[in-house]
This record gives structure tokens, C-alpha cells and sequence, in this order.
């Protein structure tokens, strides 16, 4: 029997690491979301392995990574396309919701608005200098009260009254929440309280000047949250949808412009397969100490043998190691 | 008398030839590192913008080297940078540092001023050696310009990587040599023939992309401030053209416009459409400059500005409105001491995304096989 040919699509995010393989007609055939904890490379070694234990009959034949550990995973499976996670989500969403014209996704340290026009990305916001209202936060609340991040969502559907939080900065959100479960609150009525405000937050921050159009569509791992749906539809007036794989959708993204730059290029995949999870590929990091900037530099060492640098501001750790 | 100045572009290395020629001593030109933003951030008020602070680290590096004097220019209408002189004189003297400023405001808005500093530079020299010296030095500035903007237009195309990298870096080392009109013009000529012969990949005008950068001048010049901008957007295959260069700024501030004709008359007025009035900084000039770019074939501008600088918040907030009327994408950076490139790099190249996709037609509305 012939292999299966399949697309790979990395997403490295602060939070998560997500692994998805498509087909050709772009239908996930395996789907994994896992946890970083700080891990990126043992994760994704984890999820490539229950990939081929799953599916041994797969070959890959190109493979994409995105989010903030793009670069780093890139180059330790091999992959044919690193794209940023803003291109990667709007390509799974119009690949689903051909419509869309706005797209809220909410990840575990950045927040980001996309704004689309006939399948194409026009405009978009990202959170540069604030967390605030992101899934870490949630996180870090979650574990404060005692309720898993899993029920936070549902137990908020059942509060029947608001109370009015401030979100513009987790600091004071957190003494605010606080303070009113000193009043008496109930521990759901708070909950709905901050998932209001973050999506008070999120859209004055990121959608400030911009109009924002349905269909929406709610993706990131934060759209697990029923509670933040229900605020994102209360405060639009509108219905928003959740895409089936919603938090692995830059992961789709990512394989599915493997999947058009395969078709484009008829390039031969640089995937490692199945030996990435035996190499032994580690980073490590160092202060460089040739001028006053100090910079810090990532060198990616496989089998010993130092195969690519960043961090440098001058050029010539990272020309180093594209010139081997 | 021992000088020191600020650094801004690598047409700063023009000042210490400025120094050198009139007899001074001047510590070597001092291109702000992690180090110079680490001691301005400590010693500068937590709300004043980050060239203040960067200046400030600056300034006291310098005087760790022995600079004895420090020659800075002023601001003008109402940034706050007009005070930054003044400002930067007090913290140093709490700091118990001993140092003298010259400080070059407009020469149209304080002649007075301006001639005594002339005088204070001025040494024992002539002024016809005044003068020559710093009609040399204007030539100097012209020519960086002239060679740099040339550069910011084939560095995309380069056929081997580094070699418009080399030429720039060779004609900073050689300009702060060229103490006559000749050697200058000397310089332009090699210069001018190694540009030329720079092996370049051809590529159609139509598939090529063009960014412009606008801001505040002090981030949207020194690379060291803007988390390397410039080299971010070259290397992602695009020609940029900045609204600051250093020349331009002589023409417009230094010299007679009737001699200098600088451009940026023109742009004042093209971007008075948006600020009728100047409301300091650049912000009037950045909006001309956007409407400029965008009716000269550029894809898209970079708007840098320091995080909490005045005139510039209100750019940005006018920016979606002239965004839509000139259909032009714009993204708006703004610059502190965090200097974490992550989400720089994402915003950066996402934009850069989306101005293909504006451009060329998508990859994503294409079917696939």
C-alpha cells in the first residue's frame, strides 16, 4: 500500500505546542495540543512520535512551524516554511470560513485582532507592550481561585449578575478581583466579571480605530472559554464562531502553506522525519562578550556540532552559522 | 576642551571630523549599546521619552572618557525635546558630573544664541577656516546621504550578500579622513564606482517593494534604538527610504531655505492637509512624508516613535485615518528599553505579508493542486 501523504504544521507558542498533519484536501487527519512548559523541543518530539504511532503509514511531504519558537523548531525538524503565527492563523481561518471578515485569537501571551477582506489579511493588531487579557492571566487566575482552567469557562455562564472589573491591567484587575470577592461575590460572578473586562480590554486596545466587521470567528486557546464567548458576543451584538480545531489553528495554518509552497515549488521536504526525535538537539545561550551590548546569544547544537545562532545585534554570530 | 556628541545614523562619524578640523579634541563617535541604555534608563525621569534617556547614557559615557563639553542640538516648537538640553544639564549636575553644553537650537529661532555657540566652537580659528570647515563637513553629510540612499535601494538585490554592507561601512571610515572639498569629492568618485559595480540580481520593478519609514527622527535613525528596523525590513527583500536623513536635516535647519531649498518645505506642506499647525517633533512632516511615499510608488510605511513621545501619539492616532484615504498600509512601533524582538519580528513580518498580499494577490484565496 502507497504512504499517505501528509502536510506537517508546527505552532510553537509561549503556552502551547500544537502539532497537526493534513491531507492533501487540507482534512486534519491527527491533531495534538500540548502543553510547552517550557519544553518546546521535547514536545514536539512527543507529539511526532504518537504521530507515527497513530498513523505509521504517513509521509510527510512538507512541513511548516509558526509561533514564537518558529525558528528554533524550524530548524530542528527541518521545516520548509516558518511563517509568522499572524499569517498562519488567517490561512486556517479563511481555509474554513472563506466569509470571515474578523478574527479574534487570544493565545497564551499575546492577543492579536486580524481583519480580513476576500480571503486576504488587510489589517490586523497585535498586543505589544501588555499581556493583559491573555490565557497566562486566566491561568494565574484559574490557580488563585482554585478552579480548573477547564470549568473557568462554564462556571461563569452561571453567575447571574455582573460585576464590573477593571481589565485594562492584569495588576489591578487582580486587586480589583480581589476586592470585590471581599464584598461577598460569588467566585462566578467574578469569573464572568474578568472575562467581561478582558474582552472590554481586548477590544478598545486592539481594535481602537478600526471597524470590525462579523462574521467573527474566536480562535486561540482561550476560545475553549465559554465565558469569554459569551463577553466577546455581548459586547460585538453578534454571534461568534469557534472553528472545530480553534486552538490549533496556527498549526494548520502553518501546514497548509507547507502544503501551497509544496505546490508551488515541487521543493523535495527538508523534514528530518521520524530520526528528529533521536537527535540530540539542544540550545543553549551565552552572553556575548565582544562589546558593551552583551547580547544574548541562542546557539543550536545538534549531535554536538554548533549548527545556528540568533540574538546577536552585529551579524557575526548568526553569519557564523549560515555560512557552514 | 574636550567634545562630545550625541550619535544618530552613521552620519554622527561627520561631527567628530567637525571637532578634529577646528582644532578640538573629541571622544570617538559613541554608537549607543545595551550598556548606554542601561545607565540612561537608571538616571532619567521614568516618563521622559526614550531618546532622552538613550542621550543621557550617552552623555555619560562620554564623560567617563573624558568629554569635557558636549555640542547636542535642541528641539523646536512644542516637543518636549526642546527642554531635553536643559533637562539633560540638571541630572548631570546631580550627578555631580563637571561638563559645558553647546547646545545648536533652530538658527532661525534664536540667532542670538546660535552665534554664540558658533563663537564657543570657534576656538582661535578664522572664521574663514570656520567656514570651510563646516561647508567640508555639509559636504560630507550630502554625500553619506547621497551614497546611502542609493544603497537602501539595491541591498534587496545584491547578488552576494554583504557587499553594499562593505561599502557603506568603508565610506564611514574614510569620510572622517576627507578634510578638504577634494578629498570629499575624491571619496564620492570611488565611492560612486564601487556602488556602480555592485553585482545586482535583476528583478522587474513590479515585483519589487518599497517601505517608507517615518517617525520620530532620533528612533527612526540610529539602528541601535529601533531594534535594527532598517536591516529587519532590507533583509525581508524590501527598499526603504526613511523620512530623516542628516544633510536633510542641515538644509532645513541650518541653511537659508533660499539656498538650501530642502525638500522638506514641500513635505511641511503636503502633511499641513493633516496638522494645519506644527504641534513640535515631526509630526506634520511625517504625515506629508506618508502622502509623499504613497504617490511615489512606495508598498507600505513603518511608523517608529519613542514610547510616550507626544507629537508622535498624535500621529498615530491621524495615521488609520490617512492609512484609508491614501490606501496605504502603515504599522506603528513604538520603541523602549524592552528590547525583546519577538514581537517586533511577528508584527514586522506580518506586515510585510500583508503588503504582498495587497500587492501581488494571495496565496491564500488560490486553490490548491
Amino acid at each position: 500500500m502507497a504512504n499517505l501523504g501528509v502536510y506537517l504544521g508546527v505552532d510553537v507558542g509561549s503556552v502551547s505546542t500544537n502539532l497537526v498533519a493534513v491531507d492533501d484536501n487540507k482534512e486534519v487527519l491527527f491533531e495534538r495540543y500540548l502543553r510547552t512548559g517550557g519544553q518546546p523541543i521535547d514536545s514536539v518530539k512527543m507529539a511526532l512520535q504518537e504521530l507515527y504511532q497513530e498513523h505509521p503509514d504517513i509521509e510527510i511531504i512538507a512541513a511548516g512551524t509558526t509561533g514564537s519558537g518558529r525558528q528554533l523548531v524550524g530548524m530542528m525538524i527541518g521545516a520548509d516554511v516558518i511563517k509568522n503565527e499572524i499569517t498562519a492563523h488567517a490561512t486556517a481561518t479563511v481555509h474554513f470560513f472563506p466569509d470571515v471578515k474578523t478574527i479574534f485569537e487570544i493565545g497564551g501571551q499575546d492577543s492579536k485582532i486580524i481583519l480580513v477582506k476576500d480571503g486576504v489579511v488587510v489589517d490586523f493588531a497585535m498586543n505589544s507592550v501588555c499581556a493583559a487579557g491573555t490565557g497566562s492571566f486566566l491561568d494565574h487566575q484559574s490557580e488563585r481561585l482554585r478552579i480548573p482552567i477547564e470549568q473557568f469557562g462554564d462556571m461563569a455562564l452561571t453567575a447571574e449578575r455582573d460585576v464590573r472589573i477593571a481589565g485594562r491591567c492584569t495588576v489591578f484587575a487582580e486587586s480589583d478581583m480581589i476586592a470585590k470577592q471581599q464584598y461577598g461575590f460569588s467566585k462566578a460572578e467574578i469569573i464572568r466579571g474578568l472575562c467581561n473586562a478582558l474582552v472590554r480590554n481586548y477590544i478598545t486596545n486592539l481594535g481602537r480605530g478600526k471597524s470590525l466587521e462579523p462574521p467573527y470567528v474566536f480562535q486561540g486557546g482561550v476560545a475553549a472559554n465559554k465565558g469569554i464567548r459569551a463577553a466577546f458576543e455581548k459586547e460585538m451584538g453578534h454571534p461568534v464562531m469557534i472553528p472545530q480545531y480553534y486552538g490549533t489553528m496556527g498549526a494548520i495554518g502553518a501546514a497548509i502553506l507547507a502544503a501551497e509552497n509544496y505546490a508551488k515549488t515541487g521543493k523535495k521536504t527538508k523534514f528530518r522525519g521520524l530520526d528528529t526525535v533521536e537527535l540530540d538537539f539542544v540550545s543553549t545561550s551565552f552572553e556575548c562578550q565582544d562589546c558593551s551590548n552583551a547580547c544574548e546569544i541562542v546557539q543550536i547544537v545538534l549531535d554536538g556540532v554548533p549548527v545556528i545562532s540568533w540574538g546577536d545585534r552585529c551579524g557575526k554570530w548568526s553569519a557564523v552559522s549560515k555560512g557552514q | 576642551m574636550k567634545l562630545a556628541f550625541p550619535y544618530m545614523g552613521e552620519g554622527s562619524v561627520a561631527y567628530h571630523k567637525l571637532a578634529t578640523m577646528l582644532g578640538h579634541e573629541a571622544v570617538p563617535t559613541l554608537k549607543p549599546t545595551q550598556k548606554t541604555i542601561n545607565i540612561g534608563v537608571k538616571y532619567a525621569p521614568e516618563f521622559a521619552c526614550f531618546p532622552l534617556k538613550v542621550m543621557l547614557g550617552t552623555y555619560i559615557e562620554a564623560i567617563e572618557q573624558g568629554a569635557d563639553t558636549i555640542v547636542s542640538s535642541g528641539g523646536h516648537g512644542p516637543c518636549r525635546a526642546g527642554f531635553y538640553g536643559e533637562l539633560h544639564q540638571k541630572v548631570l549636575q546631580s550627578l555631580k558630573y563637571d561638563v559645558d553644553f553647546v547646545i545648536f537650537d533652530s538658527v532661525f529661532d534664536n540667532p542670538r544664541r546660535c552665534i554664540d555657540n558658533v563663537k564657543k566652537m570657534k576656538g582661535n580659528n578664522s572664521f574663514k577656516t570656520v567656514i570651510y570647515t563646516a561647508r567640508t563637513v555639509y559636504r560630507s553629510l550630502k554625500l553619506m546621504d547621497e551614497i546611502e540612499k542609493q544603497l537602501q535601494k539595491m541591498r534587496p538585490y545584491e547578488a552576494v550578500s554583504g557587499t553594499c554592507a562593505q561599502i557603506w561601512k568603508n565610506l564611514q571610515k574614510e569620510i572622517a579622513q576627507a578634510y578638504t572639498f577634494e578629498a570629499v569629492d575624491r571619496l564620492r568618485k570611488d565611492t560612486q564606482e564601487m556602488v556602480h559595480a555592485v553585482e545586482l540580481i535583476p528583478v522587474p520593478e513590479a515585483s519589487r517593494l518599497r517601505i517608507g519609514i517615518v517617525g520620530e527622527i532620533y528612533v527612526v535613525m540610529e539602528s541601535s534604538v529601533n531594534m535594527e528596523m532598517e536591516e529587519k525590513l532590507l533583509g525581508l527583500g524590501c527598499e526603504v527610504q526613511r523620512s530623516q536623513y542628516l544633510g536633510d536635516w542641515v538644509d532645513f535647519h541650518l541653511i537659508p531655505h533660499r539656498i538650501s531649498k530642502p525638500h522638506e518645505l514641500e513635505i511641511q506642506k503636503i502633511g499641513s492637509e493633516y496638522f494645519p499647525i506644527g504641534i513640535g517633533g515631526h509630526a506634520r512632516e511625517n504625515m506629508g512624508w506618508i502622502k509623499y511615499f504613497a504617490q511615489n510608488g512606495f508598498d507600505g510605511v513603518v511608523h517608529i516613535l519613542p514610547f510616550s513621545c507626544l507629537p508622535e501619539l498624535m500621529s498615530q492616532s491621524i495615521i488609520p485615518q490617512v492609512s484609508k484615504d491614501l490606501n496605504m498600509p502603515v504599522i506603528s512601533f513604538p520603541m523602549d528599553e524592552q528590547s525583546g524582538l519577538a514581537n517586533n519580528t511577528t508584527r514586522i513580518e506580518a506586515f510585510i505579508e500583508l503588503i504582498k498580499a495587497k500587492k501581488f494577490g494571495s496565496m491564500l484565496t488560490k486553490k490548491v493542486v
